[in-house]
């Protein structure tokens, strides 16, 4: 048993013990309560207490507000009639034993038949209708919250994977040093900081259109890496040499895109930025049994934990699980670091 | 002798800035924008954290511009390799999450490209804080004042702590651990490196492997032997040796 369990029996204590009240206040009317209406009031609180209390425990068990308004309603008619029926005819039971073992006497002008069987049901009926049409309300309305807090977590949830993988497509550190650079390059020499906006406009419009792609040529891939070799040879000047070894063959060869872009910009940041004096980065392409290779090295070494590191290659895996055949690895390489990546044809 | 050549003098004192950066053309952005500033005058650059390092003693600026990320280290590991932290306004395309880590104390942070007026902003708020300190001034002896700072590192927590804040140094390992406020921190130098460069009138040596800051003493009682137990503001107690329980005697004596 939960705790919401524990505290739906007692307040629901509440409305089984203001009905009790409500029939002893209506015999005090009558010309006093006995000691019938005494076992009366309370054999029907009592009942009604429990009805209800397992009414909602099916009703939660089945899920029935899971179901359509009208399987929901049937079946909480179809309960409360049962329910009512069984109540009375139970409480009957309770009065008629309590008579029999001597607590009290039944007044002589007590009858029960199916007359008043009926009457009395309907009497219960009525007020657990009463009480299905509060709890149901209240439960449903609650119930609609959730629902909309789920919808709406679920939305979050999906929103930041969305803005991770722009990130991981568009680095704003490397945006932001960009244009910091261009205003510098402004003063000194206006027509490369004109080039370095033209790069950088291709860059931001690659990234921002390529994002719902599911595949471009490796030539069109280069063409952005180019872009963004250019914009980052301004930042890292003579510290950034790159050598690249592209097989004429492969140009027209298929894969994810922003891919190499996201392994270039890993050998840099990792590599490049963080050796002192800079190193070359190099770019190979070829084709091989079926397969597009492609290999980009740079200085350094494989670092497991280094933050950052982590968004762009989990990016990097996440898409690659969608491409049958393709293989993925970092590796020491003496005093470099190679990254392979094999994307079938 | 050089205070009352500041006050006669007609204009203040330009404000000496270092420019920190691995890239370039960032350093030269810097260069221009302060250069479009009254009383600011840059006196170098560097590109790296060893000759960041090595610029900050030779040309003690009053300010350092300090890039986050540099190929061999970041601007806190510049700051970790001094004896005495500068007054510092940290640089950064983007990862100022990592300038965050500071506790509140008095840390500024330019975005480049860096806004003119933020950095106007930053540079007056550090003249604020060169006047504060003012009094201190270079030490003929090369010792740190009370107002100097020490930049303080804990995983990744990081303060500037002025030394009238540090109430006891003590050994930890090849470390020194300091104590502060309510904090403790580790310095990477030994306690030797470290008492060299402290005022011996307001920092003792209570035993071998404790520093104690004088003004954070609250009791001094009679410890069984020769020695001392002092108690400090901040609760703790520090065990004076034989050995030093004199020099103790003779610096209270004073």
């Amino acid at each position: 048993m939960m705790r919401t369990d524990v505290r739906f029996a007692l307040l629901n204590l509440i409305p089984a013990v203001l009905y009790a009240g409500f029939i002893i206040m209506s015999f005090t009317m009558m010309g006093g309560p006995t000691a019938a209406a005494w076992w009366l009031a309370c054999s029907l609180g009592a009942g009604l207490w429990l009805a209800t209390g397992i009414l909602r425990t099916v009703a939660l068990r089945r899920n029935w507000f899971a179901l359509g308004a009208g399987a929901l309603l049937a079946r909480l008619t179809a309960s409360v009639v049962v329910g009512a029926f069984v109540v009375q005819f139970a409480v009957r039971v309770v009065i008629e034993t309590a008579d029999m073992l001597g607590f009290y006497r039944l007044p002589p002008s007590d009858t029960y038949g199916v007359r008043e069987a009926v009457v009395y049901a309907v009497q219960v009926a009525l007020i657990l209708w009463l009480w299905v049409a509060a709890w149901a309300g209240w439960h449903l309305l609650r119930h609609r919250r959730q629902s909309e807090m789920a919808r709406l977590r679920a939305e979050s949830q999906s929103n930041a994977l969305e803005l991770d993988a722009l990130r991981a497509r568009l680095n704003p550190h490397f945006v932001f040093n960009a244009l910091n650079n261009v205003r510098a390059l402004i003063n000194e020499e206006p027509g490369r900081a004109r080039e370095v906006v033209t790069r950088l406009s291709n860059i931001l419009r690659h990234a921002l259109e390529h994002s719902q792609r599911e595949s471009a040529s490796l030539g069109e891939e280069l063409a952005v890496v180019d872009d963004y070799l250019a914009v980052e040879s301004v930042h890292y000047e003579e510290r950034l040499k790159v050598h690249r070894d592209i097989a004429r063959d492969a140009l027209d060869a298929q894969l994810p895109p922003m891919l190499l872009q996201l392994l270039v910009e890993n050998a840099i940041k990792h590599g490049i930025a963080r050796t002192p004096g800079g190193g070359e980065l190099g770019v190979s392409a070829w084709r091989l049994q079926g397969k597009l290779a492609i290999e980009v090295s740079n200085p350094g070494r494989v670092e497991h934990s280094g933050r950052g590191h982590g968004v762009g290659l989990a990016y990097l895996r996440a898409r690659l699980a969608r491409e049958p055949g393709s293989d993925f690895h970092l590796q020491q390489n003496g005093p470099r670091v190679l990254a392979r990546l094999e994307i079938a044809q | 002798m050089s205070a009352p050549l500041r006050t006669l003098a007609p204009k203040v004192q330009p404000m000496k800035v270092l420019i920190v950066d691995d890239t370039r053309l960032a350093r030269q952005e810097l260069r221009t924008l302060l250069a479009e500033l009254a009383d600011v005058e840059c006196v170098g650059e560097a590109d790296d954290v060893p000759a960041a390092q090595a610029a900050i003693e030779a040309l003690q600026p009053d300010l350092v511009l300090l890039d986050i990320q540099m190929p061999s280290g970041t601007g806190f590991d510049v700051l970790e390799g001094l004896d005495h932290a500068p007054l510092v306004v940290f640089t950064t395309a983007y990862d100022h999450y990592a300038v965050q880590a500071f506790e509140a104390n008095a840390l500024d942070y330019l975005v480049k490209p860096v806004v003119p007026e933020r950095l106007g902003a930053a540079i007056d708020r550090a003249r604020v804080r060169r006047a504060a300190t003012e009094p201190v001034d270079t030490d003929p002896r090369g010792l740190l004042g009370l107002d100097d700072q020490v930049f303080l590192r804990d995983g990744e927590r990081c303060w500037f702590v002025a030394l009238h804040e540090v109430s006891r140094i003590v050994v930890d390992g090849n470390y020194a651990r300091v104590w502060f406020r309510d904090e403790k921190a580790m310095l990477a130098r030994s306690l030797s490196a470290l008492e060299a460069r402290l005022d011996p009138a307001l920092f003792f040596r209570a035993n071998r492997n404790t520093l104690v800051n004088l003004r954070m003493v609250k009791n001094i009682d009679l410890a069984v032997g020769e020695g001392y137990d002092l108690t400090l503001k901040d609760g703790s107690t520090v065990e004076v040796s034989r050995r030093q329980a004199r020099e103790l005697r003779e610096r209270l004596a004073l």
